[in-house]
């Protein structure tokens, strides 16, 4: 009992001493007349996983979204404050959204695979940002993504057929490789199971837990046991504010503020 | 009595039926034990169908009697026409009347017969859609039979030479009268593949344009202006290559020393094209529209542009349907024939120069029927034949399009 207390304690110093690699000043994101998001003030440290949590409709997504600017592909959108990626901020004048994206990958609720083979799919993003001289280095580059993801096993006899015919599982794995292929340094991951039975869900989460070692993840997710069981920092979301964030063991067994308490023990949301 | 007469009495009955019906049926529904009734309504409703459908029976059967040749040359019919028949029809309305106001209680599911009734009108409808559709190959089979006795087929398939005027006398001269069609096929290809090239990579850019580029403000207002185009008699469009775009045509060549003729191909196809950019664009619109968004997104979030979106992801994905919506433009634009009427002419030239004038298929139905003509010449048989073909054509088309677009529609979730 008490080499687990110290073990915590460790692993919450070394937490505190993580880099952050996000910092977010007094966002505010509206769509048209309707604000989205209040003032958020989030720090997310790197090779971590930070999950946020909330009920639906209070800005999560939203936030996520404005990490990699795809909340600018969305009509009459705007977004204020700062978000700083590595000291830059992204909304400044000198980023160019569609760069940011390729540092900045994310992977959505549905799995989306294009109508593409496998190997199409991968081989996507380096084919835009020119990441492979000649054919052998983009082999190279779509091996390794889908090792990565561990999909290679299932796959590799099958590269040419369309990712559209893979299960479920399979092509949430197939979206986490391709955004593994341009080689961000933060993955953004909107609900990724939540279209995924239990099984695909274990196998995904176990991804997600390898792939920290290498790149900072932030997941929206609904599930509060997905949240404690994978990251180590966890930010609450309730109407467009942030009301809690912090180290997700702390977050779950004593937050600080009543809202956090009545959502994680199910009173509402 | 006579037609007029004898309906405002049927529908004066059906009224009183309706009210009757309805109030009878109210009074039994509330002695009634029973808490699942049929609504009083739906009684009159009854009582309506029962009053209406026997005479419209009679009478439909009455015509079909008069049609036969065995009532025609009887000249008492017309005296049992006046008496007989009205008497008949209101016997049948007033034993409809009775017999269903008698039969109304309120365990009777008059539900049913009301529904029974809209599915006979509905089934009927369609009925006579395929039944038209069968009259019109039939007549056109019947007479390009008629046709393929006098001409032989092989010269009309095969045969590079048209010119359908045939002698009406012995001595005439300059009418040899030839059905060689391939100078009409090849005028209605050479036209539909200019006004392919015009018609697809605008349409297509303009859907693009549409779906991905535009606010939804712009496309608010947009849209619909493109759909007015398609709204535009395609006589207007006839004017507008005739008089504008092959004289402009003529004029451009003259001064850069090309002889253009007045009645080109070419004006022909581009003005025909024009009027297929509405459909071309409002087709393709809808299918990129289908593109689901998440696909979209999965191309932005790894940091593709716009352009490399709609050409990698966008596109690819639509394709099937695109080529579908461009078959059917096809085969609207081989049917097309008031733009050609006016603007392409009707000298029948073996070419594939745009420059040149040439005539289509539609055209010379046009020219072989227009005017006094007997309807056992070659010449205006002819015209059945080609159109016959031409219905081939478009048929196969159309399916081959609806088959490629029902394919596609499977294929996302």
């Amino acid at each position: 009992m008490q080499i687990q207390q110290i073990d915590e304690q460790q692993a919450a110093r070394q937490g505190d001493a993580a880099e952050m690699i996000i910092k977010t000043r007094d966002v505010d994101v509206f769509y048209g007349d309707n604000q989205a998001l209040k003032h958020v003030s989030l720090d997310i440290p790197k090779h971590q996983i930070t999950s946020l949590i909330g009920p639906s409709g209070c800005g999560k997504s939203t936030y996520l979204r404005c990490i990699n600017r795809m909340n600018d592909t969305v009509d009459g959108c705007r977004v204020e404050g700062e978000i700083l990626l590595d000291g830059v901020n992204i909304y400044g004048p000198e980023v160019d959204e569609v760069l940011l994206r390729a540092r900045v990958g994310m992977v959505f609720q549905k799995p989306n695979p294009f109508p593409k083979s496998i190997y199409d799919n991968i081989a996507y993003g380096p084919r835009i940002h020119g990441l492979a001289a000649n054919k052998d280095e983009l082999d190279e580059i779509v091996l390794t993504s889908l090792e990565k993801a561990g999909l290679i096993k299932e796959v590799q006899d099958r590269l040419h057929s369309s990712g559209t015919g893979l299960s479920g599982g399979q092509q949430q794995r197939l979206c986490i490789a391709r955004a593994l292929a341009v080689r961000p340094d933060i993955i953004l991951m909107d609900e990724p199971c939540s279209a995924l039975d239990p099984i695909a869900t274990a196998k995904v989460e176990e991804l997600i837990d390898e792939l920290k070692e290498n790149y900072t993840i932030i997941i929206v997710t609904h599930s509060m046991q997905q949240a404690a069981r994978i990251s180590q920092k966890t930010a609450f979301f309730h109407l467009g504010e942030i009301v809690e964030a912090g180290d997700t063991e702390k977050l779950f067994t004593s937050p600080s503020d009543e809202r956090t308490q009545g959502y994680i023990t199910g009173r509402f949301g | 009595m006579s037609f007029y007469p004898l309906l405002i009495v049927l529908l004066l009955m059906s009224a009183v039926g309706y009210w009757f019906g309805s109030k009878k049926a109210l009074g039994a529904v509330r002695k009634s034990s029973s808490f699942i009734t049929p609504r009083p309504h739906q009684f009159g409703l009854y009582v309506v169908i029962w009053a209406l459908v026997p005479p419209v029976l009679l009478g439909a059967l009455w015509v079909m009697l008069q049609m036969t040749p065995l009532q025609m040359e009887t000249g008492t019919s017309q005296q049992i026409d006046r008496i007989f028949f009205p008497i008949l029809v209101l016997l049948a309305a007033g034993g409809g009347l009775y017999i269903s106001i008698l039969r109304i209680n309120p365990d009777l599911r008059v539900r049913k017969t009301i529904e029974g009734l809209v599915y006979i009108i509905l089934i009927l409808a369609s009925i006579v859609s395929i039944l038209t559709t069968l009259g019109i190959v039939l007549s056109l089979l019947f007479e390009t039979i008629q046709f393929f006795k006098k001409v032989p087929m092989t010269e009309f398939f095969f045969g590079l030479n048209w010119s359908p005027q045939t002698a009406l006398r012995a001595d005439q001269v300059g009418s040899s009268g030839s059905f060689g069609s391939i100078p009409l096929f090849t005028g209605t290809l050479l036209i539909t593949f200019i006004a392919m090239c015009v018609a697809v990579p605008l349409g297509l850019l303009s859907a693009v344009y549409m779906t991905e580029y535009a606010s939804s403000k712009f496309r608010a207002v947009v849209k619909p202006l493109l759909e007015i185009l398609a709204g535009v008699p395609t006589v207007v469009y006839g004017f507008f290559a005739a008089l504008t775009v092959g004289v402009f045509f003529r004029d451009v060549g003259d001064s850069i020393g090309i002889d253009i003729v007045s009645e080109s191909a070419l004006a022909a196809g581009v003005v025909m094209g024009m009027m297929i950019i509405p459909f071309v664009s409002s087709l393709s619109d809808d299918i990129i529209m289908a593109v689901p968004q998440s696909l979209r997104d999965g191309s932005y979030g790894l940091g593709a542009t716009k352009s490399e979106t709609v050409r990698k992801v966008i596109l690819p994905a639509a394709l099937p349907g695109i080529v579908g919506a461009v078959l059917l433009a096809v085969s609207r634009a081989i049917g097309e024939t008031m733009i050609v009427v006016m603007a392409a002419g009707f000298a029948a030239n073996l070419t594939a120069n745009p420059l040149e004038a040439v005539t289509t298929v539609t055209v010379q139905i046009v020219g072989l029927l227009v005017g006094d003509q007997e309807f056992d010449s070659a010449k205006t048989l002819a015209a059945f034949a080609l159109a016959l073909v031409l219905f081939v054509v478009t048929l196969c088309l159309n399916v081959i399009a609806l088959i490629v677009v029902r394919k596609y529609r499977e294929k996302y979730d």
